[in-house]
C-alpha cells in the first residue's frame, strides 16, 4: 500500500504524492481548474488552443527548444482539454520528476505564445472538427454532449468553426492569464519520491504564480434537458447514444452506481453484452458508462449497429435498464464489486494510475482517498443499495440522439 | 529490472515460456497461436477472427456465460485479438488467481465452436466489418494491403470480408481450428509475480490430453512480394482525404530493426520533423510515420490526414521529409531524443505485467526467443547516426512505393507513380 501525503501549499497549489518505494517510474499529474465550459460563449476552443500553444515557446526558449529539453529527460507527456479541466500528465525515470516539474513550470507560468504559433492552433483545430465529422463514434459523442450537458459543460473542447475564426493571440494570451493561476490548480505525483522534498520543490516552482485564491475553482452546473434527435448521415452503421442524469462522485451513492454499472456493463458478463451482443447479434460494440464533470455526474449507454437492427437495438439498451430494478441478483451485485476490487488493485502495478487516480481524488473529493477507503465503499454496496439508487433516480428522463441513415422509429 | 526466463518445450510441442517479476503483485498470461489471416485460403478469408470470436462462446466444459462470468468473477483484464500473422489470448489478474486464469483460457483452447452460436455471432462479424467500413483509416488500411501486396494472403483483411463471412459454414472453421490450434502451433506465456516451476507444471497438467498436428505455420507461409503502386478510394461521406505512402521495410527480425524504429520516430513521431515541418506549419492536423513490421516482411508508412484541397500539398511535405533525410541523414540529437524516450518507456513496460507478457509475445514468435529489457534497451543503443543512414541505403524511402488516397477526392489520380 502506499503512503499518501496531500498538502495546500502557500502558493496556491494543491499538492498530493502516493510514495510507491521501488518503482522504475516516476508519474507527474497536472490539472487546471479551466476547460471549455469556462471560455467565453463568443470564443469557443480557447481553453484548448491554450493547451495547443502553452508549449510553443516560454520566456526562457522557443517551442523546439522546449520540446527538446522534455526529450532531453526522456519525459512522456500527454495533455488533453476537458470540460472543466485542463491535463498535462508526464511519465519519467525517477531521477527526472525534479526538472520535469520545472519545465511544466516554466511552460505553464511563462509561456509567449508565438502569433504564428496561435494561427496555425486555430487552423488545426478547423481541420479537427471536419475530421470528427468522419469519426462516427466521436462526432455522436459530440452532438450528445451538447443536447444533454446544457450550455457549458455540453461545449466541445475543439470550439466551433465560427468562433475559432474569430479568435487571435490576445485572446488566447487574455484568457490564459484569467484561468491559468497556482490557485486553480493541483499538482500529484507517485513513484519512489521524497515527497516533502517534490512539495517545497513545486512550492518554489510556482510561487508567484497568478492568484493563489480559489476562486474559479465552483463546479459548473450542469443543464440537463431531455430532448431525442436524429441526425442523418450516410453510414453503414447508426450510432445509438442515451444519457440520463447519474450523480456526482462526490455523492456518497457513486460506489452504489458503480456497481450498478459493473452489473450493466462491467465486463462480458455484464447485462448489456449478454444480452445486445451475446443473444441477439445485434451489435459488435455496446456500453454503458458514467462521466463526470465536477459536480454532477451523467450515465451513457452507446451502441452502433446496421439500420435495420437500431430499433430493437435501442429497445434492449432501455429494458436492460429497467429490468436492473425488477431483478436484480445477489450474484450480479457480488460479481460487479469483485472486479472492481480485482482490477484496481491490478492496476496498482503502473505507477501512472496511481498518480491519475490521486489527481482525480482531488478534483472531486478535495482529497486523495486510500485504496482500502476506496474499496472498502465499493465492498459495502448491496443489492438493497442498488434497487435504492435506481428508485431514486429513475430513468424517466432521457437525452437520445441517434446518427446515421435511419431514424428511430416513431413511439420507441 | 532483470529477470530470467523459464522457456521449455512440453512433450506435446506446446512451448511454455514464464517471466518472473519479483516486485509487481498481478500477473498476466496468455495463449498465442501462431495463426492469422495470412494464413487462410482465400475462400476463408477472416476465419481466424472469427474463430478468435468462437473461442468465448463455449467449451466442453463451459458455456459462453460461464466463460464471461469467469473472466469478470476474478475482474480479469481480459481480451483477444487476430493479425495478419497471429492470435493472442490473454488475462490481467490479480498474483493469486492466475492459475485459474490459465485453466480458463487453457478451456477456451479446446473450444467446442458450438453450432448454435455460430451463425449468432456472424452476424456480431458482419457488424464488427460495418463498423470498420464506417472508418476512414480502416478504409485506406485495406486500400494499402490490398495493393503492395496483390493476390497474396497478406491482402485481405483480418476481419475477411462479408461474402467470406456469410459463406463460411462452421465445418470449414472446424477444419482449420483442429490445423492450427494444435499444441505444437502455440505457445503459452506468463509474467508477473508467479512461480515459473508450479506455472509449467499446472500448463503441463492442462494440456496433457492435447495433441499435435505437426501444422509448423512456417511450412506455408511465404515473404510477400511488394507490388509498387497507387491506389484511391474515393468515398463522398468523408471531410478529409487521408493520404499513405509505404515503402518497403525491415522485417522484425532485420538486424536493423531498431535503426527503422528511430527513423520512424525521428521523422514521425512526437516533436520529429514531420511535427515541426508540416503539422505546425499548419498544412495538416495528422501526419505521423507509422511501422508494420512481421516476421519476414515490413512496411515503413508515411501517414497523413488533411482537408481535400490541400493533399497534393501534404504529400509534396512529406516526399520531402523523406527525401531531406535520405540525403542529409539524421542529427545525432534527433537521435540521443529518440533513445531518452524510449528509456522511459522501457522502464513503464518493466513495472506492468500485461505490458511485458504483450511484449515476450512479439519477441517470441518473431525472434524466437523472449528478451530481457537490458537487452533490448542494448539493442537501442547500438543505433547510430551512420546506422541508420546504412538502413535507408537498404530500404530507401524515397523510390517508388504505394500511395493510397481515400477521401472526397479521386486522389492520387491513376497515372502517379
Amino acid at each position: 500500500m502506499s503512503q499518501l501525503v496531500h498538502r495546500h501549499l502557500d502558493c496556491g497549489v494543491e499538492f498530493a504524492a502516493a510514495v510507491l518505494p521501488g518503482r522504475p517510474t516516476a508519474a507527474l499529474e497536472i490539472r487546471i481548474l479551466a476547460g471549455s465550459a469556462h471560455e467565453p460563449a463568443d470564443k469557443l476552443g480557447l481553453a484548448r488552443l491554450i493547451e495547443e500553444t502553452v508549449d510553443k515557446g516560454t520566456a526562457r526558449r522557443d517551442g523546439r527548444a522546449l520540446l527538446d529539453a522534455f526529450d532531453a529527460i526522456g519525459a512522456q507527456r500527454t495533455s488533453g482539454t476537458g470540460r472543466d479541466l485542463t491535463g498535462f500528465s508526464c511519465l519519467v525515470l525517477p531521477e527526472f520528476l525534479l526538472p520535469a516539474i520545472d519545465l511544466h513550470a516554466e511552460m505553464i507560468r511563462t509561456p509567449t505564445f508565438p502569433e504564428e504559433a496561435c494561427r496555425v492552433a486555430v487552423e488545426l483545430a478547423i481541420q479537427e472538427l471536419s475530421s470528427l465529422e468522419d469519426d462516427p463514434q466521436a462526432l455522436a459523442g459530440k452532438l450528445i454532449t451538447r443536447q444533454a450537458y446544457g450550455r457549458y459543460l455540453g461545449r466541445h473542447p475543439l470550439g466551433e468553426r465560427e468562433t475559432l475564426a474569430t479568435i487571435t493571440r490576445a485572446d488566447i494570451e487574455t484568457h490564459w492569464r484569467a484561468t491559468f493561476s497556482a490557485g486553480r490548480m493541483l499538482l500529484c505525483v507517485a513513484g519512489n519520491v521524497d515527497p516533502a522534498a517534490v512539495a517545497d520543490h513545486v512550492e518554489r516552482a510556482f510561487e508567484g504564480f497568478g492568484s493563489s485564491g480559489s476562486s474559479g475553482r465552483e463546479p459548473m452546473p450542469l443543464e440537463f434537458m431531455p430532448a431525442r434527435r436524429h441526425v442523418h448521415k450516410e453510414l453503414e452503421q447508426e450510432q445509438i447514444g442515451i444519457c440520463f442524469p447519474g450523480v456526482p462522485v462526490s455523492s456518497d451513492e457513486h460506489p452504489v452506481e458503480r456497481v450498478m454499472l459493473g452489473v450493466l456493463s462491467g465486463g462480458m458478463s455484464g447485462r448489456l453484452f449478454t444480452e445486445v451482443r451475446e443473444k441477439q447479434g445485434l451489435v459488435y460494440w455496446v456500453q454503458a458508462w458514467h462521466e463526470h464533470p465536477r459536480g454532477s455526474g451523467m450515465i451513457h449507454l452507446g451502441a452502433s449497429t446496421t439500420p435495420e437492427r437500431c430499433d430493437r437495438t435501442f429497445e434492449t439498451l432501455l429494458r436492460e435498464v429497467d429490468r436492473l430494478a425488477e431483478d436484480l441478483t445477489e450474484a450480479e451485485v457480488q460479481r460487479a464489486i469483485a472486479a472492481i476490487v480485482a482490477r484496481t488493485e491490478t492496476r496498482g502495478d503502473i505507477t501512472r494510475a496511481h498518480a491519475a487516480e490521486l489527481v482525480a481524488d482531488l478534483v472531486h473529493h478535495g482529497r486523495p482517498i486510500p485504496m482500502e477507503e476506496r474499496l472498502a465503499r465499493i465492498q459495502a454496496v448491496t443489492p438493497a443499495d442498488v434497487r435504492a439508487y435506481l428508485a431514486a433516480h429513475p430513468r424517466d428522463r432521457l437525452s437520445v440522439l441517434t446518427l446515421g441513415p435511419r431514424e428511430l422509429e416513431k413511439g420507441r | 529490472m532483470s529477470s530470467p526466463f523459464v522457456d521449455e518445450r512440453l512433450d506435446n510441442g506446446l512451448r511454455v515460456v514464464v517471466e518472473v517479476m519479483p516486485d509487481v503483485r498481478s500477473a498476466a498470461c496468455g495463449f498465442l497461436v501462431r495463426t492469422g489471416s495470412r494464413d487462410e485460403e482465400p475462400e476463408l478469408a477472416g476465419v481466424s477472427h472469427f474463430l478468435e470470436h468462437m473461442c468465448f462462446k463455449g467449451t466442453y466444459r463451459r458455456s459462453w456465460r460461464e466463460i464471461n462470468i469467469e473472466f469478470d468473477e476474478m475482474g480479469s483484464t481480459y481480451n483477444a485479438f487476430t493479425a495478419k500473422d497471429r492470435t493472442f489470448y490473454y488475462g490481467w489478474v490479480r498474483a493469486g488467481d492466475i492459475e485459474r486464469q490459465m485453466e480458463l483460457l487453457a478451456d477456451m483452447m479446446r473450444s467446442a465452436i458450438p453450432p448454435n452460436e455460430f451463425d449468432m455471432e456472424k452476424n456480431v462479424i458482419l457488424e464488427e466489418i460495418a463498423m470498420s467500413s464506417d472508418q476512414i483509416e480502416n478504409l485506406a488500411y485495406h486500400l494499402l494491403h490490398e495493393t503492395c501486396y496483390r493476390g497474396e494472403p497478406m491482402a485481405w483483411p483480418v476481419l475477411g470480408y462479408e461474402r467470406t463471412i456469410r459463406e463460411l459454414s462452421r465445418d470449414r472453421m472446424h477444419e482449420y481450428f483442429t490445423r492450427r490450434y494444435a499444441p505444437d502451433n502455440m505457445t503459452f506465456i506468463a509474467a508477473g509475480r508467479v512461480e515459473a516451476g508450479r506455472v509449467v507444471e499446472a500448463v503441463r497438467r492442462l494440456t496433457a490430453e492435447w495433441q499435435p498436428s505437426g501444422a509448423d505455420r512456417r511450412d506455408g507461409r511465404r515473404a510477400p512480394r511488394f507490388h509498387p503502386a497507387s491506389a484511391s478510394r474515393p468515398v463522398e461521406r468523408f471531410h478529409q482525404e487521408l493520404v499513405l505512402m509505404a515503402f518497403e521495410a525491415a522485417p522484425a527480425t532485420d538486424e536493423q530493426d531498431e535503426d527503422a524504429e528511430a527513423l520512424a520516430a525521428i521523422l514521425g513521431g512526437d516533436n520529429s520533423r514531420f511535427y515541426w515541418n508540416i503539422v505546425q506549419a499548419g498544412i495538416a492536423p495528422r501526419a505521423t510515420v507509422l511501422r508494420e513490421d512481421h516476421q519476414d516482411c515490413g512496411l515503413l508508412v508515411l501517414y497523413g490526414l488533411c482537408e481535400a484541397d490541400r493533399i497534393e500539398r501534404l504529400a509534396d511535405a512529406m516526399r520531402r521529409e523523406a527525401e531531406e533525410v535520405t540525403r542529409e541523414g539524421v542529427r545525432p540529437q534527433e537521435l540521443q531524443r529518440v533513445k531518452n524516450k524510449r528509456r522511459t518507456s522501457l522502464a513503464a513496460e518493466a513495472e506492468a505485467p500485461y505490458y511485458r507478457l504483450v511484449q515476450i509475445m512479439e519477441d517470441v514468435d518473431y525472434y524466437g526467443r523472449p528478451m530481457t529489457i537490458e537487452e533490448r534497451l542494448a539493442r537501442v543503443d547500438r543505433v547510430t547516426v551512420d546506422s541508420i543512414a546504412a538502413y535507408l541505403r537498404r530500404f530507401p524511402i524515397t523510390g517508388p512505393g504505394v500511395l493510397i488516397g481515400v477521401g472526397p477526392r479521386a486522389w492520387p489520380p491513376a497515372e502517379s507513380p
